[in-house]
């Protein structure tokens, strides 16, 4: 049934990465402040990993590891789970960790092969198409025309990451950062707050791209290769909001010895086994069901007036800036220099608390980008995210 | 005579299913928590915003108040815990109807909000109010209901309720005035509680029986290392942290001091 990699049987003949990376000790990177993007952690990585990868490959013949699915170690830290690196290195942690992510792969597959999980309310398993998915899957096929897959990987992954993190390679160069997908939240979108975006939305976004950001517009490929990068972006996001709902589960629900899904001993006590996946799927549906229903959240938009521009209207915006009622201006300063309030932290990076330096080195180690400060658009640039002009 | 009897055994069965509401069977669970050590003097708020109305306010930096006449610790919260992966039936005090649909305040008042720790049942009704000559915004990262975040006009006010419960306070924050910074916890049933200016929590109408508290602080996270009675304890329940099993007696159960170390609030 299992046919993926991190399965417990041979999980010991395995190096389990995510160790490795907490191990790391604190390096001098911490002292040069959050500001800057020192070697990325990542590179280094690569660096040890291609090494290693060469000597693999010339004993064993052939062979590239093949890409995983990173845990969030960094929202593990925001739990509690492990309240410093060192923490990661507790072998009952290390378990609850392969549990929740052994869990997820159940369900969803890996970067080469996805899955989707069988739910029992049906229609929630016609959202995402498994063709499709495989479609954006999977490494870079080349440029040949009979190319099959690597979509996602070709034009996402070198921002987004594998597991559609944000924190790809390039990403640390990039402002604003590149959406971390996980955790189900977009920004241009019609559904109501907190829906997440229609399909619709999204494949507009990857249309004309996001003005005044790194979003490019992917105008170019096909709708259908468009509409397959759009499946699985949704398909990422559920998947790492499953993934962030396992690890507070993780962290608040389990109680002395107890395990997420006792893998281990499925056969020995099957009916215990079917009941907590069966809870697993329940939960899974959550998040999916939540993006399958995103289009009946739909908000209507009133055209503008057709004074809109009139010397009327365009004073009575003015007087409304100022108000107390709208506080554009505390933000947007008064002269809409985007210079008013720009000593707050953005949802994104408040989850590094970036407050406390101690965990703030921990989040970087662990893969978050240095958290910077939201900084309020500068209304005077003509230049607005996600805006009509490309 | 039959029937007589009948009537009888059905009438004491139904007296003894209405007893948990008697009155004996509920208990009060009580504490102190309080700060060892020197008690450290909460800093002035970074006012960068609007200082001509902040300013003279004289705002602290709430996430960690410790009285320094009895060194108690201010706004540690403590509730009953469920857990939501089991179904744990505990029975609610009669006494609690009377709120269950309450308006609960909270006021972006002075620059801050007040109260600084809110406790909400899910079938209450939170009423923002901004009471400020001006403009705030008042957002609530919560985690399993929508999160919210509005602008509130000077003098105006919004309701908002919370139809599910959360397992960890959610915080209130104001993105115009990033120093204030407030919690609001919701939850389903009424048992939860915040320490007042002495480190002093009580809550009452527990029902009997063993449950599991939560104890948590904004500033250390989950309240786990603690002395209690001279004694190191570590209130965790497996990996679940900050959370301890108490048995609740009928009459005043009280955990009497407990030390908090100063390294708790710096991890």
């Amino acid at each position: 049934m299992i046919t993926s990699r991190r399965i417990p049987a041979n999980r010991a003949s395995e190096p389990i990465r995510l160790i490795q990376y907490a191990a790391r000790p604190v390096d001098s990177r911490s002292d040069r402040g959050a500001f800057q993007r020192p070697v990325p952690w990542r590179l280094q990585y690569f660096i040890v990993m291609g090494g290693l990868m060469i000597l693999v490959g010339s004993a064993a013949g052939c062979g590239t590891p093949k890409p995983q699915f990173e845990p969030n170690l960094a929202f593990m830290r925001y739990q509690k789970l492990a309240e410093s690196r060192a923490d990661f290195d507790d072998p009952e942690l290390r378990e609850q960790i392969d549990d929740i992510e052994h869990a997820v792969q159940w369900l969803f597959g890996t970067p080469d092969a996805p899955k989707l999980p069988e739910f029992d309310a049906t229609e929630l398993n016609h959202f995402l198409d498994l063709d499709r998915l495989k479609r954006s899957a999977g490494p870079v096929g080349g440029d040949l025309a009979e190319q099959t897959g690597g979509l996602y990987r070709q034009h996402c992954a070198r921002c987004h990451g594998i597991n559609g993190s944000g924190t790809g390679l390039m990403a640390g160069l990039l402002k604003p950062y590149p959406r971390d997908f996980r955790r189900g939240v977009f920004k241009f979108k019609r559904t109501s707050s907190q829906v997440p975006p229609t399909r619709q939305d999204m494949m507009r976004t990857i249309e004309r791209g996001i003005p005044g950001t790194a979003m490019p517009s992917f105008a170019e490929l096909s709708e259908e290769d468009r509409l397959a990068l759009v499946q699985y972006v949704q398909y990422l996001s559920i998947r790492g909001e499953l993934e962030r709902f396992l690890i507070v589960e993780v962290a608040m629900e389990l109680d002395e010895g107890e395990r997420l899904v006792s893998w281990a001993t499925r056969e020995q006590n099957p009916d215990r086994f079917e009941e907590e996946v069966g809870w697993l799927r329940e939960v899974a549906s959550e998040p999916m069901r939540r993006w399958a229903e995103a289009a009946s959240h739909v908000t209507h938009v009133p055209e503008p007036p057709e004074d809109w521009r009139s010397e009327t209207s365009v004073s009575r915006g003015k007087a409304l800036f100022f108000t107390t009622l709208t506080n554009c201006a505390a933000c947007h300063g008064d002269t809409a220099l985007g210079d008013g309030q720009t000593d707050d932290y953005g949802d994104w990076a408040k989850e590094f608390e970036p407050g406390k330096p101690a965990a703030l080195r921990d989040y970087l180690a662990l893969g978050a980008l240095p958290p910077y400060k939201s900084q309020p658009r500068n209304l005077r640039l003509g230049v607005y995210r996600g805006g009509e002009d490309r | 005579m039959r029937t007589a009897l009948a009537i009888g055994i059905v009438a004491v069965l139904g007296l003894m299913t209405a007893m948990p509401a008697s009155g004996a069977e509920w208990g009060t669970l009580k504490g102190q928590f309080v700060f060892e050590g020197k008690p450290p003097i909460a800093p002035p708020a970074k006012i960068t915003k609007d200082k001509a109305c902040c300013g003279k306010h004289h705002v602290v930096d709430e996430s960690l108040l410790v009285n320094p006449d009895n060194r108690g610790i201010q706004n540690i919260i403590v509730y009953l815990y469920t857990g939501s992966k089991k179904k744990v039936n505990v029975p609610v005090h009669p006494s609690f109807a009377k709120t269950a649909n309450a308006d609960v305040p909270l006021a972006n008042d002075k620059c801050r909000f007040a109260p600084h720790v809110v406790l909400l049942r899910t079938t209450q009704i939170l009423v923002i109010s901004n009471t400020d000559p001006i403009g705030h915004n008042t957002k609530i990262d919560t985690f399993n209901n929508a999160a919210i975040n509005y602008t509130i006009a000077s003098g105006g006010s919004l309701k908002h309720q919370f139809k599910k419960p959360e397992k960890l306070p959610a915080r209130v924050s104001c993105s115009i005035h990033p120093w204030m910074i407030g919690w609001v916890l919701i939850r389903d049933l009424p048992y939860m509680a915040v320490t007042d200016k002495d480190g002093k929590f009580e809550i009452k109408n527990l029902p009997v029986g063993k449950w599991t508290f939560m104890f948590w602080q904004e500033k250390a996270g989950y309240v786990d290392q603690v002395v209690v009675g001279g004694k190191k304890a570590n209130w965790k329940i497996g990996r679940k942290r900050g959370q301890k099993e108490i048995t609740i007696k009928a009459g005043d159960n009280d955990l009497g001091v407990i030390q908090i170390s100063p390294a708790l609030f710096n991890r």
